[in-house]
């Protein structure tokens, strides 16, 4: 009884996680998905939405839940600008010049955070943050899910979904989707396709910013965060198809399903290290990822 | 040939200058330090010209194998006072083996992917290196014993000066071992790979092969300096040995720097860099933390954005040799 009951709780924790996960790695893909660029700076964004959602609770007070959106838009907008000026430049490049540009810009963002802000770890607090939902409750133990962690689960959720609306069932959605299929096609149909670029990798950066927000109430951010999360983004991203937004949903759960249950048989200190080992085992084996195939 | 010989007298003259300098300076002085890590920094951007320079295939993992160099040889020297040129012969063997055991699944693997790929390799090391606490001292790090006699064969002294000769004569050889492989067979097999691997592959370059010997080559290399870091620092912890910032693409923004592929290539980017970073960090000391850091970044962007389709020198003309033309990108993936 005991043992099933662990065995459901490292689910439920592993799925809570994985969604956040998810929405984290939802934005590379779709960057990697319509301008076939690795933005390796892509975890300094997630560290930038906890930074913004923190000073919007420090001052005003806001619940990171609802300063997550405050940071997917301040990040929308750094995000495009940054599109225009420093990866616009590189689109064409060889990859050589993609990977240092977005090296570069990952130690720039890092480091200036820190130079900016310093290296203390700022963490908020909530009336939700101790507080968990019990499902179960026998002799044997209890099976609960932790409010902060459900939460931040249900925001993903929402921005996924909101994120797949817009790709599947919008015009604009749709015109990004022929840009990332065949940007000469998108623009003789008359697709603005530098605008799209800019709008793929402003939205790919604010929904990682956003993803770092909600998880603002049980990770204390730092300008160092993002790269805790850089392999394992990158393992959801690639478990999941590089490219594919679909993937990246599967691939995030994956990662915490595979995090959470590491931790059962591991100590803690190696719960990333067997995410490296399949990252680099997948990478190896199956570049074009595990489950799904389909593009942006 | 006239051109190779003034080269042969440029290198000579560069070594005498080299071997001369520090008998100028104080021998338990700051500038000598500068210079050491300076050489070794050099000889360190040099062994991943090899395989990110020649052959294109860009590293983000190269601290692993340093890391490996020099935990092996510190941790021998520790339980058995094994000499470190023993260790770190041990520790190039291990990371040998470790790079067989990378690149035998991720050879094939091309540009962003075998970026990724490396990297995750370096940092599984870190990884491994702050967990496993009783061989490595975890966290905290690991200190090489001091032993107050020292001599040429316990690789310690009692000033820095045998040591940068030590940088310099590692210096020498690797990029003799660069040069050799650049203009031997291998080095035109890994520049076939670099300008266009399925053209290589149909006149018969088994390109499989090539990249796993650079890639071991490289390793070898990178983990003996681990070793001569490790003699000459005294103490490391795993988040510097094994630092994707502090180590990984600081050797290939070196090599970038001065111009990829290039012999030359490491020898300006250290000269350059790693002064650089001494300055800065004892002008604004611990106040501005990763402000070298930042400057790295803020320079590796701006080294793309200047010439985005070819990493030329940041000084220097620009030289056609070394840009790619039209180059394909892998697309059958996505």
């Amino acid at each position: 009884m005991q043992n099933l009951l662990t065995l459901l709780q490292t689910t439920i924790d592993g799925i809570l996680i994985g969604g956040v996960y998810a929405v984290i790695s939802i934005g590379l893909s779709l960057v990697f998905g319509v301008m076939h660029i690795v933005n390796f700076a892509h975890a300094e964004f997630l560290m930038i939405g906890m930074f913004i959602a923190w000073f919007a609770w420090f001052y005003a007070g806001i619940d990171p839940m609802l300063g997550a959106f405050i940071a997917l838009a301040v990040t929308f907008l750094i995000g495009m600008v940054m599109q225009r000026t420093l990866i616009k430049p590189i689109l064409h490049a060889p990859q050589v010049s993609q990977i240092f540009l977005t090296v570069g810009l990952l130690f720039a963002l890092e480091n200036g955070a820190l130079l900016l802000f310093g290296a203390d770890y700022r963490s908020v607090s909530t009336s939700y943050q101790t507080e968990a939902l019990t499902l179960l409750s026998t002799e044997a133990g209890r099976l609960f899910v932790p409010l902060d962690k459900l939460y931040a689960f249900l925001m993903a959720l929402l921005s996924g979904g909101a994120l797949w609306y817009f790709l599947s069932r919008t015009r604009w959605g749709r015109a990004m989707r022929a840009t990332a299929q065949d940007p000469m096609a998108a623009r003789l149909m008359g697709i603005d396709t530098d605008r799209m670029y800019m709008i793929a990798f402003g939205l790919g950066v604010g929904t990682t910013a956003f993803g770092g927000a909600v998880i603002l109430p049980y990770i204390t951010a730092s300008p160092t965060v993002g790269s805790q999360f850089v392999v394992l983004m990158f393992t959801a991203v690639v478990l999941g198809g590089l490219g594919s937004v679909a993937g990246a949903v599967v691939g995030g759960i994956m990662v915490g399903l595979i995090q959470s249950f590491s931790a059962l048989f591991l100590p803690i200190q190696l719960m990333n290290l067997t995410l490296f080992v399949i990252f680099i085992l997948v990478l190896a084996f199956r570049p074009e990822g595990l489950v799904a195939r389909r593009r942006a | 040939m006239t051109t190779q010989r003034s080269l042969f007298a440029l290198a000579c003259a560069g070594v005498i200058v080299m071997a001369l300098l520090p008998l100028g300076l104080d021998p338990r002085g700051y500038e000598i330090r500068i210079l050491c890590i300076t050489l070794l920094f050099a000889s360190l951007g040099q062994a991943w010209n090899i395989v990110g320079g020649l052959a294109n295939q860009i590293s983000l993992g190269h601290a692993a194998y340093f890391g490996i160099g020099a935990y092996t040889s510190t941790i021998l020297l520790k339980l058995f006072a094994l000499s470190p040129w023993l260790g770190g012969m041990i520790g190039m063997a291990l990371a040998v083996a470790f790079a067989l055991l990378l690149s035998l699944p991720t050879a094939r693997l091309k540009g962003h992917y075998y970026a990724l790929a490396t990297l995750a390799a370096g940092e599984a090391m870190r990884v491994i290196a702050n967990s496993w606490a009783d061989v490595t001292g975890g966290p905290v790090g690991i200190s090489v014993p001091y032993l107050p006699d020292g001599s040429l064969w316990m690789m310690q002294f009692p000033t820095v000066l045998p040591n940068y000769y030590l940088f310099l004569a590692a210096l020498v050889v690797v990029c003799l071992i660069f040069w050799k492989i650049k203009t031997g067979a291998l080095g035109y097999r890994l520049r076939a790979i670099k300008e266009n691997e399925q053209a290589a592959e149909v006149i018969g370059v088994d390109t499989y092969r090539a990249k796993l010997i650079a890639a071991c080559v490289s390793a070898a290399i990178t983990a003996f300096l681990g070793t001569l870091y490790a003699q000459f620092q005294f103490f490391f912890d795993p988040d510097t040995i094994f630092g994707v910032a502090t180590i990984s693409v600081k050797m290939a923004l070196i090599a970038i720097l001065g111009g990829v592929g290039r012999l030359s290539g490491p020898l300006v980017g250290a000269a350059f860099i790693i002064p650089m970073e001494e300055i800065a960090n004892s002008y604004f000391g611990s106040s501005a933390a990763g402000l070298s850091q930042f400057a790295y970044g803020a320079i590796l962007v701006l080294v793309i954005l200047l010439n985005p389709h070819g990493l030329t020198a940041l000084f220097g003309q620009i030289s056609a040799r070394f840009t790619r033309k039209g180059a394909t990108r892998d697309r059958s993936i996505a």
